[in-house]
């Protein structure tokens, strides 16, 4: 089997299982409804500091809600043992990390899909006419913070309080990620053009590209018993 | 184990540069024009600052090494700079703002500077958090190695993201320009200090990350020996 089809193995069966059981996304996405009511109790709806803040309400409600499938993503594993069943199949240990990252943010991905509507409306929002680059600025910092929290999830899965550990680990390194997609995001809401953003885009993009070759090497290591 | 005159040495140089550094950075250099004695901080602000960046590559370099080589050794070395680094990080947020007071009176400001130097101290702060809830001894030194060496690529992007979102906004304060020779000296005296300090305190460190596995070992010895004591 080359990479890509062990690649895509290993994400089919994190997509079957969450179809079958549905506990994943549906946490996720419950939970970003719920930040996203929260933030509007903080903040006078409509007025003008709301909008100012959008675009960082965004970033929280998807990181937060990120964060809770991570968790899952390798408690999951541990569960009945499956990861050491994983390791033992004639697969990459690349792919296997590929795999697990791309289910994670094609499920963040989908939470951002419903979650992205419910934000423009509540908070009032025009997001019709960047919805293209806004489109842009989500998939790198859904991949970028996909990349290291898989890697991260792997580790912290094997911790005390691992729950707790997780986001302890990953919010310091995903400093450039965040601010690249929330300041991107101010950018394009304000009616910017993607070249206005191009500095964050090139951030969020060697953010991407190093992690992701650093994690597939250093992935290995984090499993190996 | 020649491991203790070399942490004594460096142990007594750094004394003997602590001596003579205030001298040079209260005496020797000149009182700056502008901001007056509030900047004879900068002497142990700046050594604090590159100690705290020294340590941070040390603990990158180690984790490499403990990841490639396996040796335990690497470990405690990494852990043992995470550990100074974080000290000598904590110096620098310390008096960052005592100085940042007269002179911007603000004690913080969201400077590209200032919020890099944060970042880094949580990036490593959550390095020791690490340690201390660890599970297994040597899956968790492993996972240390691993964010010992993110954290560290993680540097530069920090870098270029921080300045990218401070130079959107005016520049606040700008410190530029040479420095006069005796201030120049006054500093080198400092930075060389600082930096025997701090091979001599990461030395005394892994010694005692040394003594206390062997204690460990010794202990469980014993315990082998006679179970019923």
């Amino acid at each position: 089997m080359g990479f890509w089809t062990q690649v895509g193995a290993i994400l089919w069966k994190d997509i079957v299982v969450e179809l079958r059981t549905k506990e994943r996304l549906s946490s996720m996405f419950f939970f970003a409804l719920l930040v996203i009511v929260i933030f509007n109790f903080a903040f006078e709806p409509g007025s003008g500091a709301m909008r100012e803040i959008a675009p960082g309400i965004l970033w929280v409600t998807f990181t937060f809600a990120g964060l809770l499938g991570l968790t899952r993503s390798f408690t999951m594993e541990r569960e009945n043992g499956c990861l050491s069943g994983l390791l033992l199949c004639p697969a990459d240990r690349g792919a296997i990390f590929v795999g697990k990252a791309l289910g994670n943010a094609v499920f963040m991905a989908a939470v951002e899909a419903v979650s992205l509507p419910i934000f423009a409306v509540f908070m009032n929002v025009a997001i019709l006419p960047s919805l293209g680059r806004l489109m842009a600025l989500m998939a790198l910092g859904t991949a970028g913070f996909s990349v290291v929290g898989t890697l991260f999830a792997a580790m912290s899965a094997n911790t005390k309080m691992r729950e707790v550990m997780l986001p302890l680990l990953l919010f310091p390194i995903l400093v450039p990620i965040l601010l690249a997609s929330v300041k991107g995001t101010e950018a394009v809401l304000a009616g910017e053009g993607l070249s206005g953003v191009s500095g964050w885009i090139k951030i969020a993009s060697a953010f991407c590209a190093l992690f992701t070759a650093a994690a597939i090497i250093l992935f290995d290591y984090v499993v190996e018993e | 184990m020649n491991r203790r005159p070399v942490s004594t040495i460096l142990g007594i140089a750094a004394l003997a540069g602590m001596l003579v550094s205030p001298y040079f950075a209260l005496i020797h250099a000149s009182v700056e024009k502008e901001q007056k004695l509030a900047q004879k901080i900068f002497y142990f602000h700046v050594p604090s600052a590159w100690v705290a960046f020294l340590a941070f590559f040390i603990v990158f370099l180690a984790s490499l090494l403990y990841l490639v080589k396996k040796d335990r050794v690497y470990d405690l070395w990494a852990s043992a700079a995470a550990e100074v680094g974080v000290l000598f990080c904590t110096l620098v947020l310390l008096t960052g703002p005592i100085w940042a007071r007269p002179i911007w009176n603000a004690w913080w400001v969201w400077d590209a500077k200032l919020t890099m130097t944060l970042v880094l101290w949580l990036i490593y702060v959550a390095y020791l958090m690490l340690r201390s809830y660890g599970g297994d001894a040597a899956q968790n030194a492993k996972f240390r190695a691993v964010l010992g060496i993110v954290g560290f690529l993680d540097v530069p992007l920090v870098y270029f993201s921080v300045n990218l979102w401070r130079t959107m906004h005016p520049q606040q304060i700008v410190i530029k320009g040479g420095l006069q020779a005796d201030m120049l000296r006054a500093l080198m005296v400092c930075l060389a200090t600082f930096t025997v300090m701090f091979f001599a305190i990461l030395f005394q460190r892994v010694s005692l990350a040394r003594a206390e596995e062997e204690l460990a070992m010794i202990q469980a010895d014993l315990r082998e020996k006679n179970p019923e004591s």
